[in-house]
């Protein structure tokens, strides 16, 4: 099997061997290219000017509220929507107003949208048949494909008698069975209860790895995005914020809108002043790892769980920043108990691991907090 | 609302009138239709009074040659109009449902009035319909233009188009059109993404919409008479003939054997809905 | 297998970007208007046009032979809708038609709430019970009242035997308006059931919580939010009641002749063609003026 190691590589999609585990390039493609993509809905700018390329083979996911454009992107990738400005490829093919069946893409939708008046093997075999393929090439790949997501035995059932997992997992297979170049996820675990989304989360990071094929995974949920995602783009109000790896999301947000939609955060308004530090609205002056230039107005973000709680009178380790403050509120959770501390006009959240031996404090108690200087992230004002 | 006996649900007296009321209504809606059937196979000639039975009526009725021909009149009528309204009542929901295109909100308004529009109107707009081309037509060419059974499809299906389309229409609103971008994303092209995934189902609705049509057409009295010639008569016309004249055992048995055929046209359809299950 | 895949359209020009959304609606929306084209040439041509033909000769005048002439264009056919024979036909249809609606929503009301009310697996059966009569052709379910009420029928009997006398109901304003309930009642009774289904038990279990009687639960909850229900089951109703012709012509008199069997009358034996035009552009006009009402307070379906 050829391995494609340039964009311009055309390779025959339709002539992978079934579901297996693919070479992967050492200078990636990309795989799918949004070059200045915008679509308006009447007046509102439901995606707004996104340039974005896609790696292929990577799992990417784009992530963001409810109505912030994600669903829309993924549906101008598949073909069901077409940009008002901008342009689409797909492995350097641009897409212009090729219909969805004409695109090597295949989309596992929200609500699954199989097929009510078929069954679970006519469903998977749907795409193959529309291609016209030989009918013991579509029994066979139909029971690979039901295999892979291990629905075998379940080929003569209808999509009403199958659970809701079952149903997701009908979906992903007659997704896959096509081996698209690009696989388009919408929300596929989101009418999934909480422990099923989890279990399935891992299974279909672990697919995607076994098939190596680049999947496009939208969601709201940041955990879910962790969790899978080489790459992450967060979206808000139809624009791409910020693309990077998990890590670089949570740890580098260059938005105050990523860093809250992300994790949990204090998102605290300061100024740097002429001499490069960084003064809190409340007067504090704190250090923070990256410079900015003097008299920009800013938001330092501090990440709850890299706060730390010490007694007035307490010692913290040197380099730390630190405020004074009193514990205004306690909340405990178990594996952990989260602190609202009141420091000047400003209430920090601080994260404290409920762990043998770690000091706690009552509510009216004064203490500081202290974090190390890489702790704190500078973002710019939204 | 579900679950008998919740604490929503009325008790005692109120719950009794509810009963009794919802009795008394089948009683009304059932006891004409009975009655009917029953003197059907009265030998008196006399309707209201019972002597015997017998199936002479029924005998007159199958040797009546102008019956005959009023039933097969109709059913040609109801089988030509039936076909042609479910076809373009199935086109205008799907262009209604499923596009947008200019002029769409006048050609749904001109859609609905056909309803709403009380059937002597329509009687009356057809009549004069016809006769306007006829006199044309006997300008233009000579041809001399005749009511019969051509008008009367014709106009049966004017009226149905808009029954069919409004049933086809609801049950494509209850559809999830994501099922037809599902078929696009796995290759499916318009046609077959039509074939396979829209047309199986909405078959139901376009079922229902044909059955109402073939009622809707086996009943039209007024239009008929408007729009049929001598000698084209469908059977209720000729029927609602007979009635305006009295009642005979000859109009009770006809009248019986077309209840029937209606009532197991309904019980046919419901069956065939039952079997085919929640699609 | 090498079967690729070739792309219907060419990849736009680069340049040509922003049309690509335009011109996917543009074909869609000729898609759409090349389906909807037969349909709508057919209702343009045997319906819209019909239409038109009326409004036109309801302006002409009646010929001394009954012939229609076209060429001198009057009002006068209007002008008679006011002459006190024609007042008292279009009132006399306007009350039936109130009547039949008022007795239909009285009677269909806790009949709709009763089947609603139910065990799903009862509601279905009750309903279909429902469908069958109506679903019955209307002439011989209006003919079975003209045996049934006629002088030896099976009523007149009963109230002889009940030592009361024979009753003479046939030709009466009790039979049309009986005629007219028994005809269009499940027009009444389906709209209802649908209101009355969907509402959430929860709320009137919500209102019984806050301390509303059975009684006043209904009123406050069920009622106000079955309304849509009533409207629309009180215009489907109204409306074929209004226009009614067989059911006056079979259990109806001389003293009970409605709006249909006059406009009929015009046509067929008075061979007034103009004025029997106005009277239908009237009713028409009427009709549809109850149904924008009807879509107005939010009704959806006819």
């Amino acid at each position: 099997m050829a391995v494609c190691v340039s964009s311009t590589c055309d390779r025959d999609w339709n002539d992978q061997p079934a579901l297996r585990k693919q070479i992967r390039p050492a200078m990636s493609a990309t795989a799918v290219d949004l070059s200045d993509v915008s679509k308006r809905f009447d007046d509102v700018n439901a995606v707004d000017h996104v340039d974005l390329a896609i790696r292929d083979g990577e799992f990417f996911s784009l992530l963001g509220p409810s109505g912030c454009g994600k669903t829309t992107t993924l549906r101008m990738i598949a073909g069901l929507e077409f940009p008002t400005e901008g342009r689409i490829s797909i492995f350097g093919d641009e897409m212009g107003l090729r219909p969805p069946n004409m695109r090597p893409v295949n989309t596992v939708f929200q609500s699954y949208a199989l097929f009510p008046h078929m069954t679970v093997s006519d469903n998977v075999a749907f795409g193959l048949q529309m291609r016209r393929l030989d009918r013991r090439e579509i029994r066979r790949r139909v029971g690979d494909a039901l295999e892979l997501v291990q629905l075998t035995g379940r080929e003569r059932r209808r999509p009403n008698q199958l659970s809701g997992g079952q149903q997701q997992r009908v979906a992903l297979a007659r997704a896959l069975v096509n081996e698209p170049k690009v696989l388009l996820l919408d929300e596929p675990l989101g009418a999934l209860d909480l422990k099923l989304r989890q279990a399935m989360q891992l299974e279909l990071k672990d697919l995607q790895t076994r098939v190596g094929i680049t999947f496009v995974y939208v969601t709201h949920d940041q955990e879910e995005a962790l969790t899978m995602s080489d790459r992450i783009g967060v979206m808000d109000a139809g624009r791409l914020l910020q693309v990077g790896v998990p890590e670089e999301i949570y740890e580098r947000p260059t938005s105050p809108m990523v860093a809250e939609f992300i994790g949990d955060t204090n998102l605290l308004p300061a100024t740097v002043k002429a001499d490069g530090q960084i003064e809190l609205v409340g007067g504090q002056i704190v250090g923070a790892d990256i410079t900015a230039s003097p008299g920009a107005e800013i938001m330092v973000t501090l990440r709850p769980e890299r706060l730390h709680i010490v007694d007035a009178d307490g010692s913290f380790p040197d380099g730390h920043n630190a405020i004074d403050g009193t514990v205004a509120r306690r909340v405990y959770l178990g594996n952990a108990v989260t602190y609202g501390i009141l420091a000047g006009n400003v209430t920090l959240r601080v994260r404290v691991r409920n762990a043998p031996g770690q000091r706690q404090f009552d509510v009216g108690r004064r203490v500081q907090v202290h974090w190390a200087g890489d702790a704190a992230v500078l973002v710019e004002r939204g | 609302m579900t679950g008998t006996g919740s604490t929503v649900q009325p008790r005692g007296l109120a719950r009794r009138l509810l009963a009794a009321n919802a009795w008394l209504v089948y009683g009304f809606f059932y006891a004409p239709i009975l009655v009917l059937i029953a003197l059907s196979f009265n030998e008196n000639r006399l309707v209201g009074v019972w002597r015997g039975f017998t199936l002479d009526w029924y005998a007159q009725m199958a040797a009546n040659t102008a019956v005959l021909r009023a039933v097969r009149s109709s059913l040609i009528v109801a089988a030509a109009s039936t076909v042609v309204a479910t076809v373009l009542g199935t086109a205008a929901a799907l262009s209604l449902e499923r596009f947008r295109f200019r002029g769409r909100r006048a050609f749904d308004a001109l859609l609905y009035l056909p309803v709403i529009v009380p059937d002597v109107t329509m009687a009356v707009m057809l009549l004069l319909f016809f006769v306007r081309v006829a006199d044309a037509m006997f300008v233009v060419s000579g041809a001399q233009v005749r009511l019969g059974l051509t008008t009367i499809t014709l106009s049966h299906v004017a009226f149905n188009i808009s029954f069919v389309a409004i049933v086809v229409r609801a049950r494509l609103a209850g559809m999830d059109p994501t099922l037809e971008e599902a078929a696009a994303d796995l290759y499916a092209g318009r046609w077959q993404t039509f074939r396979r995934v829209t047309l199986p189902q909405m078959t139901p609705g376009v079922l229902g919409g044909a059955l109402l049509a073939l009622t809707l057409s086996l009943d039209d009295v007024v239009i008929t008479s408007f729009v049929s010639g001598p000698g084209s008569t469908t059977l209720p016309v000729y029927v609602f003939g007979l009635v305006r004249r009295g009642v005979t055992p000859l109009i009770n048995a006809v009248s019986t054997a077309m209840l029937v055929a209606s009532m197991a046209l309904v019980l046919a359809s419901v069956l065939l809905q039952r079997r085919r299950g929640p699609a | 297998m090498t079967r690729t895949l070739v792309p219907e359209d060419q990849p736009a020009p680069p340049e040509a970007s922003q049309e690509l959304e335009r011109r996917a609606a543009d074909a869609r929306s000729r898609r759409g208007l090349w389906i909807a084209s037969a349909p709508a040439a057919y209702l343009v041509l045997l319906f819209a046009l019909p239409l038109l033909i009326v409004f036109v000769y309801s302006f002409a005048t009646r010929g001394t032979t009954g012939q229609t002439i076209l060429a001198d264009w009057n009002i006068t056919a209007y002008a008679r809708l006011f002459n006190p024979l024609v007042r008292e036909i279009v009132l006399r249809s306007v009350g039936y038609a109130a009547v039949t609606t008022v007795i239909s929503l009285v009677v269909s009301y806790p009949f709709a709430y009763y089947i609603a009310t139910r065990p799903a697996r009862m509601r279905n059966v009750l309903l279909v019970l429902v469908m069958i009569p109506f679903w019955s052709n209307f002439l011989v379910r209006t003919y079975a009242w003209r045996v049934l009420l006629s002088s030896s029928g099976p009523v007149s009997q009963l109230t002889q035997l009940l030592g009361m006398g024979q009753t003479r109901l046939l030709f009466t304003t009790t039979a049309v308006v009986l005629g007219l309930v028994y005809g269009y009642m499940p027009f009444m009774i389906l709209p209802l059931y649908a209101a009355i289904e969907r509402i959430d038990l929860g709320l009137v279990e919500a209102a019984r919580d806050l301390y509303a009687s059975g009684a006043r639960a209904f009123w406050r909850v069920t009622w106000p939010l079955s309304r849509p229900g009533v409207v629309a089951g009180s215009i489907l109703v109204f409306i074929p009641s209004l226009g009614a012709y067989v059911t006056p012509e079979i259990l109806g008199g001389s003293k009970t002749t409605m709006l249909g069997s006059y406009i009929v009358r015009q046509f067929l034996s008075a061979r007034d063609w103009p004025f029997g035009s106005a009277l239908s552009f009237v009713v028409t006009a009427l009709m549809l003026i109850a149904t924008l009402v009807y879509f107005r307070t939010g009704g959806r379906t006819l």
